[in-house]
């Protein structure tokens, strides 16, 4: 599969304040890969930089072979991005932000338009100005997705949408990633990625910390302990050999133990509170 | 770039009315009045013209407010020049600033367009603007000295409005840069670059040893009094406006093409 996303060392700060750092990671085509971190992890830097809304110190961006600097407009040919925020100009009706888009692109996306707004049910009469957030998601849904990209960018894309628009916004990716598009997702949710993700990476702290399958990222040697002994009850993630763990519990008084497989939320709060290797 | 174009004069459509039709009916408005202070002015002429740095500064000394022509240089000339610039530099100030300060720079900005284009196609519509409004209010004028059954002087007219064009787009060039550089909209920096411009001139007719130093600020191209009386388009002024213009607009694709844009 080829690479159509391919950040190598990518640094940018503001001033003193951290952006990221040395961030690396490789998007193949066809895949949906979940980005996942905190608040100030560095995701949206990364998006931006991506987009070419910030320029970065050092680093390279390429996104379908083209460098992100250099062939910038070519690459947002082929992109479909939904930023975090969806804000449009106020005054407009929503079939006119549509339009707009689809003009700037020099394309006809009528048909497709139609298709979303009806599977999203969104009413085109309205200004934006009249507009919930979830509407303004939605007109951010078509507008990202009525040229057909080769791939989606997604900046917390669910959030404001309700579960039943949550879950044809899903339907919608599948659909566009079985005919050959890539989807890049960051998100907080931790049941997407897992529900709807190939690969994910975990950013903390401006940096990359974990970056792999999702089966992986679930199947490691992390075990959520919960123990009751010593008329305490402590809970904690163990990440080593198990043995080890049996001998650290031999000389307690136990009452209760349960030693399970973690959840995905588990293993995320594990990286974002910097426990691996405990 | 013309969906980019076509988008931003849009946008833009209701202040360019409001604005044009604020100027242009208080032009009609100052012109209809001169019928019933004629037989006064006539008295106030001689008076007027003899007030030294005062006539200096209003073009009264120039040009004779008791004639039409006169009248129509120091009111409309006064009431066009201000209303003309503080539009430009109110558009100018928000032109670029206002896609970060709404939030839409990342919907905008997401679409296969290159920032210098979209910087090309808001200078052009905000030339459009700039076009349009003179167009709105020489409409004005023309059909205040029609009520008047006076005849349009055509060729003073054209170089009035012409000139203030000129300074108009020097003025939104200076603005662009306060735009370019910053993520939020500084309508009140636009506005006081305006009038700050607006009061170089005005001090610098009253004041004899600035005189020399007027053709540094915009307003000198368009001096409506020196204008109708048929001075010559002082050239010191032209060549600064060019220079002016050239440098702000290097500066604004500059600062826009690297910058950061906000969230």
């Amino acid at each position: 599969m080829t690479d159509v996303i391919k950040i190598e060392k990518l640094t940018k700060s503001y001033g003193k304040k951290r952006g990221v750092s040395e961030v690396g990671l490789t998007v193949k085509e066809g895949e949906i890969y979940g980005f996942i971190g905190p608040n100030g992890a560095g995701k949206s830097t990364t998006i931006r930089s991506m987009l070419g809304f910030l320029n970065y110190e050092k680093g390279s961006i390429s996104i379908f072979g083209k460098d992100s600097r250099k062939e910038h407009t070519e690459i947002l040919k082929e992109v479909g991005y939904m930023p975090s925020e969806a804000l449009f100009y106020p005054a407009m009706k929503v079939s006119e932000v549509i339009k707009f888009a689809a003009d700037v692109r020099g394309m006809d996306c009528t048909k497709e338009a139609e298709m979303l707004c009806e599977r999203l049910q969104l009413d085109t009469g309205k200004r934006i100005k009249e507009l919930s957030l979830g509407n303004r998601k939605k007109v951010s849904i078509v507008c990202a997705m009525q040229h057909k990209p080769k791939l989606f960018v997604f900046d917390e894309p669910s959030s404001g949408l309700d579960p039943l628009m949550q879950n044809t916004f899903f339907s919608l990716i599948k659909e566009y990633v079985k005919e050959g598009t890539t989807c890049f997702l960051s998100t907080h949710v931790l049941s997407e990625v897992s529900r709807y993700c190939d690969r994910a990476a975990v950013m903390r702290e401006g940096r990359l910390i974990k970056e792999d399958t999702v089966e992986n990222l679930t199947e490691s040697s992390i075990k959520n302990v919960k123990l009751y002994a010593d008329g305490e009850h402590k809970e904690y993630m163990f990440d080593g050999n198990i043995n080890e763990l049996v001998k650290e519990l031999a000389g307690k008084k136990i009452d209760n133990l349960y030693i399970e497989e973690p959840s995905l939320e588990d293993i995320f709060m594990h990286f974002y509170e910097g426990k691996e290797g405990k | 770039m013309t969906a980019i174009l076509r988008h931003e004069l849009k946008l833009n459509f209701k202040s360019l009315l409001i604005w044009s039709l604020s100027v242009g009916i208080m032009g009609f408005i100052c012109i209809l009045m001169y019928t019933s202070m004629e037989g006064e002015m006539a008295d106030m002429a001689e008076t007027f013209s003899n007030l030294g740095a005062f006539s200096e500064a209003f073009g009264m000394s120039t040009l004779s407010i008791a004639t039409i022509s006169g009248f129509f240089a120091t009111e409309v000339g006064a009431v066009h020049g201000l209303g003309s610039a503080m539009f430009a530099a109110l558009m100018a100030t928000v032109l670029l600033s206002k896609e970060e300060d709404g939030h839409t720079g990342e919907f905008l900005y997401s679409l296969p367009v290159s920032r210098s284009s979209v910087v090309v196609a808001k200078i052009l519509a905000l030339i459009s603007e700039l076009v349009l409004f003179t167009l709105i209010c020489g409409a004005f004028y023309a059909a205040g000295f029609i009520a008047l059954g006076e005849n349009i002087p055509g060729s003073e007219m054209t170089a009035f409005l012409l000139r203030m064009l000129m300074m108009n787009i020097e003025i939104a060039a200076v603005a662009l840069v306060i735009s370019a550089a910053s993520a939020r909209n500084r309508i009140g920096f636009g506005l006081g670059l305006s009038l700050i411009f607006y009061a170089y001139d005005l001090v610098g007719r009253v004041v004899p040893d600035m005189k020399d130093w007027l053709f540094l600020g915009p307003f000198s191209l368009a001096n409506a009094s020196e204008i109708f009386a048929g001075y010559e388009l002082p050239g010191k002024a032209v060549v600064t406006a060019i220079l002016v213009t050239g440098v702000s607009l290097a500066a604004v694709f500059g600062i826009y093409l690297k910058k950061d844009l906000a969230a």
